[in-house]
């Protein structure tokens, strides 16, 4: 280990040492607010510790590191993601009865996971970041211990979870049988090397593409999302909507780029199928939900299928686009299930569309807020949203995708649907709000969420140049 | 010495894999899911293992310590849940606890 080994690891450092410091801190004085405080410090100092990353990108440690533009750049978005949940958390954790602090220590462990996952360049580092994200997230959903319904997505997630991540490591193993290596850039070789597939490395990695499916809650594996994402506690729906996901998806780029799945006409027709059927079964299935956390769930289902379509592009532009566009999902998303989660109260959750029945008439910010968030998952201009899909569906027509971009495009609109329901009850004229009033960390967080959300929508240049210009597998 | 040959030593692993996942579909009662779980994770390190010995590298090896240490966290915090659902529900069915659906 070297000083520049060192100092690419510090984010993992500080990330993996606070919870060590919060447990102490527990033990030494219980204070919900001193560990919320030291949380978003040392979220923070890990966010900075990663400018002084940049000057010494390309680096790899020892095979299972790669630390590069790319890993650094989810990885500045993971801790941000984790950050924004981390304050929206601050009001709802709070109110609920018996322990509270170690919620910030499992929320630590999970973001360590998926921070490992955005360098992970090794078979043994993608599973035990993987691992680590899965396990913490079974304790963040089983949080709320007094509520039935916590308790059984708990225990759903954790069943399901650890059937696909079974299945995530069989498909490992076999491909460590066909090709004798566990390094994503040497199975890549391996396999351009030997030209054709034997029925052990397809079996390998259809096995693997499931457990990545399970996570990015794809079809056919999609089922468990909207109970999972209703039975959570809301900022815990936030953090797996975003910051699960989007490590995943890190990994899934690096992975499939390093073995050119895009040449593969296997690769491609599975692929364009997941696609294709993920975002219709999402957007179908969402236009009569009336409980907006399982709408949300359904619109992530559609918003993943959206966006591996650039997987099939096998460009850089395809890269940089998908970054775009998951910068932009964690935005809004986070966005949304924060206003969930600021008018949920310990006895109530707010997640029927009926209970935000005229809240513009006596909350105009707080509806404003999930106006446009929802406004920018649907995908009308002027929000982050708008430019991201245009950014994925342009990278496809370059790439000739015209099925894909052409399933994309009429998706849209049927999601526009049930996002413009939603957006029409909340300007009902009837109806007396019984949802809480807002906090200061709450209002301050949703500012800055809507801030992006338009800054992005309307001037998204410098964002896009900063990606153009650094960001590159 | 006799040596087995590759295939079929991954066939027996499959199959024990095979049957990790019939259990998780086939039991109802929660434990016995878990149990099963452990039988597919512990069916891919022997995968790892085997391949380890057939490329003569240590990998496979230190993947299946690995694969021991997160299945045990995996199963503490598997039972922990299991003391809270029975807990709220009173009894370890699967199909009972199904309560968060699709009500439209």
């Amino acid at each position: 280990m070297t000083i520049t080994d060192f100092l690419c690891l510090s984010p993992f450092l500080i990330i993996a040492g606070a919870p060590i410091v919060i447990m102490i801190l527990i033990s030494i004085l219980r204070n919900y607010a001193v560990v919320f405080g030291f949380s978003v410090l040392s979220l923070l100092i890990a966010f900075a510790s990663i400018f002084f990353i940049v000057p010494a990108e390309p680096h790899s440690i020892k095979q299972l590191f790669i630390i590069d533009s790319y890993s650094l750049f989810f990885l500045g978005i993971i801790i941000l993601s984790a950050l924004l949940v981390t304050m929206l958390s601050y009001e709802y954790i709070k109110q609920l009865e018996g322990v509270r602090e170690e919620y910030y220590i499992i929320l630590f462990t999970s973001t360590l996971g998926a921070s490992l996952l955005a360098v992970a360049n090794h078979f043994i580092l993608f599973f035990l970041g993987f691992e680590t994200l899965s396990i913490s997230l079974y304790i963040l959903i089983a949080f709320q211990k007094t509520k039935d319904s916590s308790i059984e997505a708990g225990i759903k997630y954790l069943i399901m979870a650890s059937v696909s991540s079974a299945f995530l490591l069989f498909g490992m193993a076999l491909i460590y049988t066909a090709f004798g290596t566990m390094q994503f850039n040497e199975v890549g070789s391996a396999i351009h090397n030997q030209g054709q597939f034997s029925p052990l490395v397809i079996t390998g990695f259809g096995m693997m593409m499931v457990g990545i499916g399970f996570k990015l809650a794809l079809f056919p594996f999609h089922m468990w999302t909207p109970d999972i994402y209703q039975g959570a506690p809301a900022p815990v729906t936030a953090y797996i909507a975003t910051v699960s996901k989007g490590a995943l998806m890190a990994v899934l780029i690096r992975f499939f780029f390093n073995i050119k799945g895009f040449d593969n006409p296997y690769f491609f027709a599975v692929i364009s199928v997941i696609s294709i059927f993920s975002m219709t079964i999402g957007n179908l299935l969402a236009i009569r939900q009336q409980n907006l956390k399982r709408l949300l769930a359904y619109s992530s289902i559609a918003n993943m299928g959206y966006l591996i379509i650039i997987l099939l592009t096998g460009s850089n532009r395809g890269i940089q686009s998908a970054i775009f566009f998951l910068t932009a999902y964690f935005v809004t998303t986070i966005g949304a299930f924060g206003v969930i989660s600021l008018l949920s109260t310990a006895k109530n959750e707010a997640e029927k569309i009926a209970d935000y029945e005229g809240l513009f008439w006596e909350r105009p910010w707080i509806a404003i807020v999930l106006t446009i968030c929802l406004l920018s998952l649907a995908g009308i201009p002027v929000t982050a949203g708008f430019i991201a899909k245009f950014y994925i569906i342009f990278e496809g027509m370059k790439a000739g995708l015209l099925v894909l971009v052409f399933s994309m495009i009429i998706n849209s609109v049927i999601g526009l649907y049930y996002y413009i329901r939603v957006i029409t009850t909340l300007f009902a004229n009837t109806g007396k709000t019984k949802l809480p009033l807002l906090s200061f960390t709450g209002n301050l967080t949703l500012a800055l969420i809507t801030l992006s959300i338009l800054v992005l929508g309307i001037y998204p240049g410098w964002l896009i140049n900063i990606i153009v210009k650094f960001v590159h597998l | 010495m006799l040596t087995i040959p590759l295939e079929i030593q991954i066939l027996f692993a499959g199959i024990l894999f095979l049957l990790g996942l019939i259990g998780v579909l086939v039991r109802r009662n929660i434990i016995f899911m878990l149990m099963s779980i452990e039988v597919m994770l512990n069916s891919a390190g022997l995968v790892f293992i085997i391949a380890g010995s057939h490329w003569k590298q240590p990998d496979g090896q230190v993947m299946f310590i690995f694969i021991l240490a997160v299945a045990a966290v995996e199963v503490s915090i598997g039972l922990a849940l299991i003391l809270q659902v029975y807990h709220h529900y009173k009894t370890l069915d699967a199909d009972a606890i199904n309560k968060l659906k699709d009500t439209i």
